[in-house]
């Protein structure tokens, strides 16, 4: 007892302190677009090829053929780094931030024609403050268990998420927000739409991860698995294949109607 | 790894079989159809490393069972009646394996597209359960979601007072299609499928897809990529026995040390940042190599992994040295080596009934062949002796990370492929990932494109085992069991 107790005082503290900070650099991360360098997909012409889930667009609109607009949607993409390593002009680049989640499923897809205005927050008034100390969340996994890891590293003692109040719990009837991981396949319909109907109201739900947002890899095939938004109402999209643990604390927090700094 | 192909006819197949299961060494690594004509059976030899695959056209939508005198295929039979809608007559307990029974609109979706699925076999899928019948008994149901973070997968435990008579497992309900889109996609782009089979496995996914497809185009990646390949797949199994662990002293409820254990974890995981900048190792390997050289960061995943080896030593200790953890994890959920080995067992839990068999040792590529680990065995088949080789594990793990890195060859990390894959060629892997054997079959099509894509977890094997050593526990050791096994369920639904 009195060993286990040294080793443990000798471990120190775990926990950062600094909430939700930059990946470390050798993350890939996730793509950004940079605006201020031209595309210059004449020469390279091969994102079709790269991106595995075709996330990239490439657009003629203006008639100026040599000012394409390249649009990234972060909804598709599983940070596979494949279009920041083949970009020629550095049109593409990294992007370490752990503060990409959204509200709005518009506000994920990146152009070079400069950032859109982001769309009004959708925010109700009535579930702004409700939270605010305390979320309780449910879990329901649809996919391949990267996210479901990532959400219980989320609790460990490095990122350690009940120290903002967020609390993962054992049914959907004592739950807050629901957040779903994986692409919601057609045997997990049925599950899924129970798990919230046993929820009570006022309810949130969290799409977790490239799959739920859109079906990720998994969209358009015989299975059904296009993401959580064919069947319920989603309040927050969280990017990433998985979404780091900081990325999923400042989401929840993005719930709470709190800010990470 | 190319396989010896033979043809035979589909009454001999069950004898074959059977016989090639009397020589020592070898075991089924996978029976399943291309799109529904025939059955193929991939037979592995441990000891010599070869492999068979057995092709037998079918005249029909049905066959002689083969499960009635080779029990280990009953899985497989099931799993071929979902993918193909092909009936095994005289099966005992057909029902629906890897597509949950709602499914009811995407039955059969591998099937030839001219074959027509008719009302007679959507009548066969019911899932069923075995009742047991009898005043004192209940029946606890349990899922498809689960009360922690975890997969979803249904279990119906019989119990008779405390005690479980029977638990039945059915699964299904992540079926995304795995297997189609890879033969729908471009080939290059097949990889990010195969590792999204199951994430916990991704970089032993990526390998096996990598390993089938080299050996499609008769491709040898560089030294360095083969020694920087068994580095990240040592780091993932490491950090994902770490994770087991823990997981297993949160179930016990030692909960100092399991919180101990997911920081360790972390550290593991920061090992595969450091490698490939993905915490899973995810699109690090690539038929052909790896993707990028962590060259300068070497130095660090050194460092790193020195400063686990210390922390986590102790942290061992602690735990195992517990009696109230071992006189919990003792003769529960126990495994007879001999019907582990009649079900095909495979990984820690085959090892931990006396199976010798690793595929690091038996199949080995990359850094094995010069420094494969001793293989970590225990006699009692329970969930001490999977708790023992796991830690066992993480011990050869981390020398084996230390060996590699102290003598990793210089050179470049990838090569040119060729555009297209050859037609009418049969490819397959064999990686032993941290739950144990998994298998890659890659066939192509006279046009060069992938006809037929099958993916083999080791789950897929070990689920029956969960099933068997839960006979006659008492329920509340049903998390503790589950947990010892450690089993995927993404993997198995694909």
């Amino acid at each position: 007892m009195i060993e286990l107790i040294a080793y443990l005082c000798k471990q120190g503290l775990a926990t950062q302190k600094k909430i939700c900070p930059e990946l470390d650099q050798a993350a890939l991360g996730l793509p950004a677009i940079d605006p201020l360098k031209p595309c210059l997909a004449d020469e390279c012409n091969n994102y079709e090829q790269i991106c595995p889930t075709n996330a990239i667009e490439v657009k003629y609109e203006d008639a100026d053929k040599f000012k394409p607009e390249v649009r990234l949607d972060l909804g598709a993409c599983i940070g596979c780094g494949l279009c920041i390593a083949n970009c020629s002009n550095g049109l593409i680049t990294r992007n370490l931030s752990t503060q990409n989640a959204t509200r709005n499923r518009e506000d994920l897809i990146l152009s070079s024609a400069g950032t859109q205005t982001k769309s009004a927050d959708k925010n109700t008034n009535s579930t702004k403050n409700m939270f605010k100390k305390s979320l309780a969340v449910r879990v329901v996994s649809t996919g391949c268990s990267a996210c479901d890891l990532e959400i219980g590293a989320a609790a460990n003692p490095i990122f350690d998420m009940e120290r903002f109040g967020i609390q993962v719990v054992a049914s959907p009837r004592m739950a807050d927000a629901l957040v779903v991981t994986g692409p919601v396949g057609k045997g997990m319909h049925k599950a899924l739409i129970q798990t919230y109907e046993a929820m009570p109201e006022p309810r949130l739900v969290i799409a977790c991860g490239t799959c739920a947002i859109s079906g990720g890899i998994h969209r358009g095939g015989y299975a059904e698995a296009n993401g959580l938004a064919a069947l319920l109402p989603v309040d927050i999209f969280i990017p990433g294949c998985p979404p780091h643990p900081w990325s999923i604390i400042n989401a929840l927090m993005m719930a709470m109607g709190r800010s990470a700094q | 790894m190319i396989p010896v192909y033979k043809k035979l006819a589909i009454n001999e197949l069950a004898n074959t079989i059977r016989a090639d299961l009397e020589i020592e060494g070898n075991r089924v690594g996978l029976v399943t159809s291309i799109d529904g004509n025939q059955l193929i059976t991939l037979m592995l030899n441990t000891r010599s490393g070869n492999t068979v695959l057995y092709q037998a056209e079918l005249a029909s939508d049905s066959y002689t069972s083969l499960t009635t005198t080779i029990p280990q295929l009953h899985w497989h039979e099931r799993a071929i009646h979902d993918l193909f809608g092909l009936i095994p007559l005289g099966h005992p307990r057909l029902k629906p394996a890897i597509i949950n029974e709602s499914c009811e609109t995407i039955f059969a979706p591998l099937r030839e597209t001219a074959k027509p699925i008719s009302d007679k076999l959507l009548a066969t899928r019911d899932f069923e359960y075995l009742h047991i019948s009898g005043e004192p008994i209940f029946e606890l149901p349990v899922g498809p979601v689960h009360a922690g973070i975890i997969e979803p997968g249904h279990f119906m435990l019989s119990c008779l007072g405390e005690d479980v008579l029977n638990l039945e497992v059915r699964l299904g309900y992540l079926h995304r299609g795995i297997e189609k889109r890879i033969t729908e996609i471009p080939w290059r782009k097949a990889r990010f499928v195969a590792e999204a089979a199951a994430s916990d496995t991704a970089c032993a996914n990526a390998l096996a897809h990598a390993l089938a497809i080299e050996s499609l185009l008769a491709v040898e990646p560089s030294f360095r990529s083969q020694g920087l390949r068994t580095l990240a797949l040592e780091i993932e199994r490491l950090a994902m026995h770490i994770g087991d662990i823990a997981g297993m002293a949160y179930d016990l409820g030692y909960l100092v040390i399991a919180a101990n254990f997911s920081r360790l974890r972390g550290t593991a995981l920061r090992l595969a940042e450091l490698l490939s900048g993905s915490r899973f190792l995810r699109g690090y390997i690539c038929p052909g190599g790896v993707v990028h050289d962590p060259d300068r960061l070497l130095s660090e995943i050194q460092r790193t992994t020195k400063n686990l080896r210390e922390n986590l030593k102790p942290a061992l200790d602690f735990f195992i040295s517990n009696p109230a953890v071992y006189e919990r994890l003792r003769n529960t959920g126990k495994l007879s080596s001999s019907l582990a080995s009649e079900f095909g067992m495979v990984g820690v839990v085959a090892r931990a009934c006396n199976i010798a068999y690793d595929c690091r040792q038996s199949f080995a590529q990359g850094s094995y062949p010069k420094n494969h680990p001793t293989i970590a065995l225990q006699q009692e088949g329970d969930a001490l002796a999977r708790t023992l080789v796991r830690i066992a594990e993480i011990n050869s793990s981390l020398d084996l990370i230390d060996t590699i890195l102290s003598d990793l060859p210089s050179g470049t990390i990838g090569s040119n492929l060729p555009v297209d894959l050859p037609a009418n060629a049969i490819g397959i892997g064999i990686v032993e990932a941290f739950r144990g054997e998994l298998i890659h079959l890659v066939i192509t099509d006279k046009a060069g494109s992938i006809k037929r894509y099958a993916i083999k977890d080791p789950s897929f094997n070990n689920w029956t085992g969960l099933a068997i050593a839960m006979r006659n526990n008492v329920i509340a050791d049903f998390p503790i069991c589950n947990k010892s096994f450690a089993l995927s369920y993404s993997g198995h639904d694909l």
